[in-house]
C-alpha cells in the first residue's frame, strides 16, 4: 500500500472509502503537506460539481424502447433457431440415405431377407415335409432326368404305388 | 413479496415468463443513463443499453451470484459501451480522423497551460460556467476514465464495485480516477 502515492487515495478519502490503515496514512500526510490539503479540497469540490451538474440524457419513449428491445430479442431467438436448423439440416438427409441403403442391401440377390426373431419353425417344418414327400417316392425321382420331368415331380402323389417286388 | 434482482436473473435463465420484462423495467433508465454518459449519443446509448439487455438474456445462466446482480449487469453494459467506442474509433482511424483523446493526457494542450484563475467574486461566475460544462470535459477523457468517473460521480458506485464492473484492480481504478480528476482540474483551470 505504501507504494501508492497519497494523491491517488484522495478521492477515496473524500468518499470515506479507505481502510483504517490507508486513512491514517493519508491523514498523517495531509497534516504535514499543505499542497495535498489544497488538492484534497479541490478534488472534493470537483466531485461535488460532477454530481451536481450531471447532465440529463435526452428523453426517450420507454414504450417504444421496450417494443424495439422485444423485437430485437425475437430476432435474436429466431436467428439462433435458424442456426440450429441449419446445423441439423443434414440429419434427415442422412436418415433417408441410410434407409435407402438398407432397402438396397435387403433387395440384393443372394442376401437372405432379415429374419427378425430368428428362424421361423413353421416354414422349416413345411419345407421338411415337402422333402419327405420326395423321399417317399425316391425310386421314381432317382430315374428322372433333371429339367425334363418337372410335370412328373408335380404329380408324384398321383403316380401308382410302386410294386413291392 | 417482490423478487430480488438476483432471483429474477435466475428466472430469466429458466425462461420464466415475465422475468426478463421485470428486470428491464427495473434497469432500463439506469442502463440508458450510464450508456449515454459514456457514449454521449442518444441512439448509440439506446442501442448499447439494449445490447446489454440482450446479452443479459443470453447469459443469465452464467450469473453465479458471487457479486450483486447490478455489478454483473453494469459490467455487461459498460463492455457494450466500450466495444461501441472502440468500433467508432476504429472507423475514424480508418478514414484518417485522429482523435485527440487517443493521444492520452495531452501535455501540449493550451488549456492545461492556462494559469490558475483568480478567486475574486467576478471570476466566480466564470468558475460556475466552467463547472457547468465539466461533463463536456469528461467526454474528452479516455473511455475507461470516463466510465470510472461516470460510475463514481454519477451512479455513486464504490471503487471496489467500479473495479468489478471494469474488470480492473482497485489500484488501477484509483489511478484512472486520479488521472481523470487531475485532467479535469487542469482543463477547468483549477490547478
Amino acid at each position: 500500500m505504501n507504494d501508492v502515492h497519497v494523491d491517488e487515495l484522495l478521492s477515496d478519502h473524500v468518499r470515506g472509502e479507505l481502510t483504517d490503515a490507508e486513512r491514517t496514512r493519508v491523514e498523517t500526510h495531509l497534516a504535514e503537506c499543505a499542497a495535498c490539503r489544497v488538492s484534497r479540497e479541490r478534488i472534493a469540490h470537483l466531485m461535488a460539481e460532477l454530481a451536481r451538474h450531471a447532465p440529463v440524457p435526452p428523453p426517450i419513449h420507454w414504450g417504444a424502447y421496450r417494443a424495439e428491445l422485444r423485437e430485437r430479442l425475437e430476432r435474436q431467438s429466431s436467428r439462433a433457431g435458424a442456426l440450429w436448423a441449419w446445423m441439423v439440416r443434414p440429419a434427415p438427409a442422412l436418415v433417408a440415405a441410410g434407409l435407402v441403403a438398407a432397402l438396397v442391401y435387403a433387395g440384393l440377390p443372394g442376401v437372405p431377407p432379415p429374419t427378425p426373431g430368428g428362424p421361423d419353425p413353421l416354414a422349416d417344418s413345411t419345407i421338411m415335409a415337402s422333402r419327405l414327400d420326395l423321399l417317399a417316392r425316391l425310386d421314381v425321382v432317382q430315374h428322372l432326368d433333371m429339367l425334363e420331368d418337372f410335370n412328373v415331380i408335380g404329380e408324384l402323389d398321383q403316380l401308382p404305388e410302386p410294386s413291392k417286388s | 413479496m417482490e423478487s430480488s434482482d438476483e432471483q429474477l436473473c435466475k428466472d430469466v435463465a429458466e425462461r420464466k415468463p415475465g422475468a426478463f420484462d421485470l428486470l428491464v423495467g427495473r434497469y432500463q433508465e439506469r442502463a440508458y443513463r450510464i450508456a449515454w454518459s459514456i457514449v454521449r449519443d442518444r441512439e448509440e446509448a439506446k442501442d448499447c443499453s439494449q445490447d446489454a439487455f440482450l446479452r443479459l438474456h443470453e447469459a443469465a445462466g452464467s450469473f453465479a451470484g458471487q457479486s450483486k446482480f447490478s455489478t454483473w449487469f453494469y459490467r455487461i453494459l459498460v463492455n457494450c459501451c466500450l466495444d461501441q467506442q472502440r468500433r467508432r474509433r476504429g472507423w475514424r482511424r480508418l478514414v484518417g480522423w485522429r482523435d485527440r483523446r487517443d493521444e492520452g493526457e495531452d501535455a501540449t494542450d493550451p488549456v492545461e497551460q492556462a494559469p490558475a484563475p483568480l478567486t475574486d467574486p467576478v471570476e466566480q461566475l466564470d468558475t460556475e460556467r466552467r463547472m457547468s460544462r465539466v461533463w463536456d470535459l469528461v467526454q474528452e477523457l479516455s473511455p475507461q476514465q470516463r466510465a470510472a468517473v461516470t460510475l463514481q460521480c454519477r451512479e455513486g458506485l464504490a471503487t471496489k464495485e467500479i473495479a468489478a464492473v471494469l474488470n480492473l484492480s482497485e489500484a488501477t481504478v484509483r489511478v484512472h480516477l486520479h488521472r481523470a480528476l487531475s485532467t479535469l482540474r487542469k482543463r477547468l483551470g483549477d490547478e
